[in-house]
């Protein structure tokens, strides 16, 4: 699995699909809840990015052995 | 401050006791709360699972698991958790794995597959007794909802949904979450739909219900022959697609059960204190 694209891809499907769950399980009304999905979506994305620079850090601080 | 005859409501009981107990002991809750007949329809029948796929898997579900892996907890992460007492049961008198391997007995995935459902099918009752719990305690308790269509959703996921009018909900979650579970096994080339190959990735996986089943018994458990690339991947999104429908299972509930004491004239959630006084 050394495909970047494919990753991100897939890392956008799983997201959306997660998202959208989590939104209709907070809203009752469907149309709101739909309108929720892409702030949700960008807090979602945007928060595992942060989560991924926060990992490389670590293991380029810590785990780096060459 | 006003004086005023407030009517009380007492509920049959509290729905947190009533959840323990019918998650320790099948049945247990809807004794709590002065339901007999259904306790012991809850009893029999999830037993009734458990032990018919015990016998068809000569209790060696959890044999599955790699050596490391085995121990009086290891039942934890399992469907087979949803009936505590079952699985008490089974680890007691089938957790002495031994140490060599043995030949799987032919319908070793339908007993697992129906141990699982023991498991679904007592937290089915435990919303049962949990809903029947908040009613008035002079209510007379009418069908199964909405523990019937957590039933219905579990089953195929967005039933639930469709089954208490949300159609659009309905179709969204189905497409989504068996969506998933069919892309996951595209990547994982069916690896994913063997309990004796990736235990515990199964476990969430069988919380999509039939559409799992299905798939499980299309691919017939093959051999894996070679590396698979997406394998992994595969893994997390029949695992997820599962989870998933858990998170829509607790919607389902809580829409049925904000209707049922809506329809029911019950006050929502918790006792009134009996002192007349209304702030």
């Amino acid at each position: 699995m050394n495909d970047i694209a494919v990753h991100l891809l897939l890392f956008c499907v799983i997201s959306v699909a997660i998202v959208v769950c989590g939104a209709f399980f907070s809203e009752a009304d469907d149309r709101k809840a739909l309108r929720l999905v892409p702030r949700r979506l960008a807090w979602f994305v945007g928060g595992c990015g942060i989560l991924v620079a926060v990992i490389l850090i670590i293991e380029h601080t810590f785990a780096r052995v060459s | 401050m006003s004086w005023s005859s407030t009517k009380t409501i007492e509920p049959r009981g509290d729905a947190n006791v009533a959840s323990w107990l019918g998650w320790i002991i099948p049945g247990a809750g809807h004794l709590y709360v002065g339901a007999p007949i259904l306790a012991a329809v809850a009893f029999f029948s999830v037993f009734g699972l458990l032990l018919l796929g015990i016998r068809l898997s000569n209790g060696m579900v959890f044999e599955f698991l790699d050596a490391d892996l085995r121990g009086p907890i290891a039942g934890a992460l399992t469907p087979e958790v949803g009936n505590l007492a079952g699985l008490v049961y089974y680890v007691k008198a089938y957790g002495l794995w031994p140490n060599f391997p043995r030949p799987w007995p032919e319908f070793i995935h339908l007993g697992s597959w129906l141990m699982a459902s023991s498991g679904m099918l007592n937290a089915v009752f435990v919303v049962h007794a949990a809903a029947i719990a908040r009613l008035p305690k002079d209510t007379a308790v009418r069908g199964f909802a909405p523990a019937s269509h957590v039933l219905a959703g579990w089953l195929v996921p967005g039933l639930g949904h469709v089954l208490q009018g949300r159609r659009a909900r309905g179709v969204a979650v189905f497409v989504m979450l068996v969506g998933l579970l069919v892309l996951g096994t595209i990547l994982a080339e069916g690896a994913n739909l063997n309990r004796e190959r990736h235990f515990y990735y199964w476990s969430g996986q069988f919380l999509a219900g039939a559409p799992a089943m299905l798939l499980e018994a299309w691919h017939g458990h093959a051999l894996v022959t070679g590396d698979i690339e997406y394998k992994d991947a595969g893994l997390v999104f029949g695992c997820l697609a599962g989870l998933l429908n858990i998170l829509c299972l607790l919607d389902v509930q809580a829409f049925g059960l904000r209707r049922l004491l809506e329809t029911s004239d019950a006050e929502p959630a918790q006792r009134i204190e009996t002192s007349g006084v209304v702030a």
